[in-house]
């Protein structure tokens, strides 16, 4: 018989122990490469659209509301963590970062807005960001110690009453 | 023999048919023929010329060039050619003669063109839907380029059912699938049963097709189509994702610097030496064997790690943009995969060694699934189902790509054609694997990773691409288009053609040892079956809320 | 008075048994993933699965709902009852109430229990799974009939207490039919306990959903606890009947024995269980085959008293 096979099979088995790890009970980090889910800095954003035009899922949605508000959101529904977005960032703006452990029932809870004050272009009139914050701040008046107004990001809402709303996604696709 | 010579024989033999000819290198034929001829054509180079029959593909060319164009693509793998005889027809009613009596391996291919494109193969033995849903209104073709992607279409027919064949004189139907507990993915076997032994088979599958090649022509581009190909499959995802950026970098006309060569080549194996131990744990695991399915998972872990360490995700590696690719391999990640590779190695030595003696396991895959050399040809199968009937084929051989010509290494074959044989190859494949990969971290030059492209890329230019899945050849076929996107993109995966066999490897034989023979040929439903799926119930997408599933699962049966 | 003790033996042991049985399916899973190389559940796991699973909801499918019920009763019901007469390191409680005939039939029963619990379901699969049982049954109840037989012919009567305590080992010379019994019944036990190799019909295949498809909730707590029970039953009655040895010492010594051997087959049958792939039916029908012939020749050799 092959008994003797069948012990040497169990022997071998057993002498790799154990390998069952504690997660979730003990946290396991991903590694440095790891692609997580992407965090937008609306900081550093100036509004080009290159993550928009690169995202296969077509998941980045880049919204005028006005001709000095862009709205850039980011759904995440369909986020396939390619890194794309990160990629071809001018402004690193975009990092992947490693977080995994993103389930929820909520669809609005992996959704990222960044709504971004941009002058307008003399001739054309369409938005473009210009270089700096303090630019940005010195060119509309805003108080330094308004948090409010930090970044120098205009968050009025009464414009975007009927528009999409973070929670129910009914921005048009395509 | 190179292009230019094949197709100095075409012309001797058929000169008269042929319309025109490209030869953009020197293993590339794409040869245009008259629609009339292409039974002619076809069946010499299958059989005098002993080809091997790759795909067939169905084109809607009329924004271009007002006709729609098929595509027959055929392999000659000792003189390393990858061929295609196409045909333009007449728009209107899109006729041409069915070329599956002669290549069976075809049938599939024909009327997946039927469905979705509209041309009608004249003459085929099976004419029945293949992808589209039984409800699914006729005359709606959904890749014919009047149709958008996001159709969901008037008409669709709820009550309409699959005409299954009559079971053959004293079968009983037992119907395996679409849910069963040994499939992962749902694919429906009609089995005609007899006792114990299985008489015959229907398959009706296809029940996750989607979109994703209307989905390529209509919104994506040629950066973003690389994130879909690699979702087509679950374990082979690399592969799609290399063959789809071949297929366009040799359309334009492009080479990528060397380093990424050996990047794409390294990649690919990591993926075949992953697929490979999942296999075998999962053979272990259909015939009961759990411990074998948890020893190889084990051991397979560690490349899961490297991967996810190189590329930043376990198995979608999102590796390839057009011209190069996204990651680099650096020393250190190189002297970890070298210890991570020793370790394998000698550990995968071990569960060799032991199933290899193992009567036990013998028992349960000796004489099972037999697919000999004839129905390998016939049918067109591939992989380590066809290297386990003694036939010598393997693409990074025969067709090299990325790295793979400059690397050496064997191709295992076996003799047996049986699901041991598939099992031993694939085991002796996973040492080739780590062979090639050594070889290829110690070769890698330094370079840039990624060429700069400055212009956009020509348009109405075919490529072809033929990668060596674990599973088999997959086959990519690309026409370059407007808009930064292709025209045309089919993805042949290798369970598309291997699947086409399993009515042959399953009949007479114990229905218990179906499992085991469809197991063996590792079939991958979502790479065959690739397309879209509008909910079949009603045509209209419909979100279940959990309260309703439930009233649906909980209701008390009549 | 005797009857009375007699019964209150018999619900204790029953009781006993009752309480074991999944603490040897907890230690046959727990060792099992150790060979797998992973952690494995708690030992006390089956306890909180078969208390699931009674929390669940109680549905009526398939094609008799009626029968279905009464499956499940009646493997629950056969369990129990044998329960009461295994003896568990004393002596058998309810000597008796019944001799070996009613034993065998009443774990012949057991199976049959499965068969209408397929039956009840009505699919396609579950009545193929059922002519498996069927099939492996009428090979391998005879098996265990035999062994018991021989012991029966060895202590010259057909009551519990003299059959099931080693008498398969009285014999005049060398007990070659109880050598030849042992190793049968050992190589085919795992059938009798339905683990790999030989669990074909019953519900842990992947082949098939098998006559179990349609259970949930109670009543699959209730055939999941008949499988356990089993275990222990079976692995009591091949020691009482083939290594009885240890049985005259005193009270606790004995008892430990008992269990420790008990337990130690418990531990071989995993072994088993993890090395192996499952057979086909035709594969183990034939090695059944084999197994009843050779037992046959024992059964000859006991009626000549070796």
């Amino acid at each position: 018989m092959s008994l003797l096979s069948k012990l040497e099979e169990a022997a071998l088995c057993l002498k790799a122990g154990k390998v069952t790890l504690p997660y979730p009970a003990d946290p396991q980090p991903a590694p440095e490469q790891f692609r997580g889910r992407p965090i937008f800095d609306g900081s550093k954003c100036i509004g080009c659209a290159g993550c928009a035009n690169n995202c296969p899922a077509r998941e980045i949605l880049i919204y005028d509301v006005s001709q000095e508000i862009r709205i850039l959101q980011y759904l995440g529904r369909r986020c396939t963590y390619c890194g794309r977005c990160a990629e071809v960032c001018p402004e690193k703006a975009i990092t992947m970062s490693r977080d995994f452990e993103s389930a929820t029932n909520r669809i609005g809870d992996l959704a990222q807005r960044l709504e971004l004050f941009m002058s307008t272009c003399q001739r054309c009139g369409r938005c473009f960001k210009p270089t700096s914050t303090l630019e940005e701040l010195k060119m509309k008046g805003y108080r330094f110690d308004d948090l409010q107004n930090e970044r120098g990001i205009f968050r009025s809402q009464s414009h975007l009453e009927g528009n999409a709303v973070v929670d129910d996604v009914e921005i048009e696709l395509d | 023999m190179i292009a230019r010579d094949m197709f100095e024989q075409f012309k001797q033999r058929f000169g008269a048919v042929i319309r025109r000819a490209d030869l953009p290198s020197d293993n590339r034929l794409f040869v245009f023929i008259d629609p009339s001829s292409v039974k002619h054509v076809c069946g010499h180079i299958f059989r005098e010329l002993d080809a091997r029959y790759v795909a067939s593909i169905g084109v809607d060319d009329r924004p271009y060039s007002g006709k729609f164009l098929v595509s027959h693509n055929f392999a000659f793998d000792k003189d390393h050619l990858l061929c295609s005889v196409l045909a333009y027809l007449p728009s209107g009613e899109p006729r041409i003669d069915s070329i599956s009596e002669i290549v069976p391996a075809a049938s599939w291919a024909e009327r997946e063109m039927r469905d979705l494109i509209g041309i009608e193969p004249v003459g085929h033995r099976y004419p029945k839907r293949l992808v589209l849903p039984d409800g699914w209104p006729e005359g709606n073709h959904p890749l014919r380029k009047d149709v958008p992607w996001n159709e969901v279409p008037d008409g669709f027919d709820e009550s309409r059912e699959f005409q299954f064949d009559d079971p053959p004189e004293g079968c009983t139907v037992v119907p395996f699938g679409p849910f069963h507990p040994t499939l992962d993915e749902p694919a429906h076997f009609r089995l005609y049963v007899e006792g114990e032994m299985v008489r015959g088979c229907e398959y009706r599958g296809f029940m996750v097709h989607r979109g994703i090649e209307k989905l390529a022509e209509s919104v994506m581009s040629y950066n973003d189509i690389p994130m879909l190909a690699e979702r087509i499959c679950g374990i082979c995802g690399c592969v799609h994702n290399v063959a789809y950026v071949q297929a366009v970098e040799e359309a334009a006309g492009l080479k990528p610097p060397p380093r990424a060569e050996y990047i794409r080549t390294i990649m690919l194996e990591l993926e075949r030496l992953h697929s490979h131990l999942l296999w075998v744990g999962l053979a272990g695991h259909i015939i009961g064997f759990d411990t074998l399915f948890m020893q190889s998972f084990r051991i397979r872990e560690p490349i899961m790690w490297m991967a996810e360490k190189i590329s930043g995700n376990r198995k979608t590696y999102a590796l390839c943009v057009v011209g190069g690719v996204r990651w680099n391999v650096t020393p250190e990640i190189k002297a970890e995969l070298c210890q991570v590779l020793d370790k394998l190695e000698s550990e995968w030595q071990a569960v060799v060694a032991a199933v290899s003696h193992d009567k036990n396991i013998q028992r349960r895959t000796c004489g099972i699934g037999v697919a000999d050399a004839a129905l390998v040809k016939s049918a067109g199968l591939l992989g380590p189902v066809a290297r386990a009937a003694g036939v010598d084929i393997d693409c990074r051989r025969d067709h090299p790509h990325a790295a793979y010509d400059r690397v050496a290494f064997d191709v295992i074959t076996e003799t047996g054609g049986d699901v041991w044989s598939r099992v031993l190859v694939r085991m002796k494949e996973v040492f080739e694997s780590i062979r090639i990969i050594r070889q290829c971290l110690e070769k890698m030059e330094d370079g840039p990773l990624t060429l700069e492209i400055e212009n956009e890329l020509p348009i109405g230019r075919m490529g072809l691409s033929s990668v060596e899945a674990p599973r088999g050849e997959s086959h990519h076929f690309v026409i370059t288009g407007e808009n930064h996107r292709p025209r045309r993109w089919r993805v042949r995966a290798p369970t598309y053609q291997n699947l086409q066999g399993v009515p042959a490897m399953i009949k007479d034989q114990p229905f218990a040892d179906m499992t085991i023979s469809l197991g063996s040929i590792d079939p991958c439903f979502s790479c065959t079956d690739r397309l879209e799926t509008i909910d079949l119930r009603s045509g209209s997408v419909k979100v279940w809320s959990q309260k309703e599933l439930l009233k649906l699962t909980q209701a008390k049966k009549a | 008075m005797h009857v009375l003790r007699a019964i209150a033996g018999g619900l204790a042991n029953a009781g006993i048994i009752v309480l074991i049985a999944p603490l040897a399916q907890g230690i046959l899973r727990k060792l099992i993933a150790r060979i797998q190389s992973r952690q494995g559940p708690p030992l006390l796991q089956p306890y909180f699965d078969l208390l699931k699973l009674l929390g669940k909801e109680d549905l009526e499918s398939g094609e008799f709902p009626l029968m279905q019920r009464f499956a499940a009763y009646l493997s629950l019901a056969t369990v129990l009852t044998v329960a009461c007469f295994v003896p568990i390191g004393f002596a058998v409680p309810m000597n008796g109430a019944g001799d070996v005939i009613v034993l065998i039939y009443l774990l012949t029963l057991c199976g049959i229990s499965t068969l209408l619990a397929g039956l009840a379901a009505g699919s396609t699969y579950s009545l193929l799974g059922i002519s498996r049982e069927v099939t492996t049954m009428i090979s391998l109840e005879p098996l265990f009939a035999i062994a018991i037989i021989v012991g029966a012919l060895h202590a010259g009567s057909l009551r519990l207490d003299p059959v099931l305590r080693g008498s398969v080992w009285i014999s005049s010379g060398i007990p070659w039919s109880g050598l030849i019994m042992l190793v049968l019944m050992f190589l085919a036990f795992p059938a009798f306990v339905q683990r790999v190799p030989f669990d074909i019909s019953e519900a842990e295949t992947e082949l098939m959903e098998g006559p179990l498809a349609e259970y949930s909730g109670p009543k699959l707590a209730l055939f999941k606890y008949a499988q356990m029970a089993k275990l222990i039953i079976y692995s009591a009655l091949f020691v009482t009947l083939f290594v009885p040895w240890g049985s005259e010492l005193v009270f606790p010594i004995a008892w430990l024995f008992f269990w420790t051997k008990v337990f130690g087959l418990v531990l071989l049958v995993t072994l088993i269980a993890a090395t192996h792939a499952r057979y086909r039916l035709d594969q183990a029908i034939r090695t059944f085959a084999g197994f009843i012939g050779i037992a046959f020749v024992a059964l000859i050799l006991a009626s000549y008293g070796h």
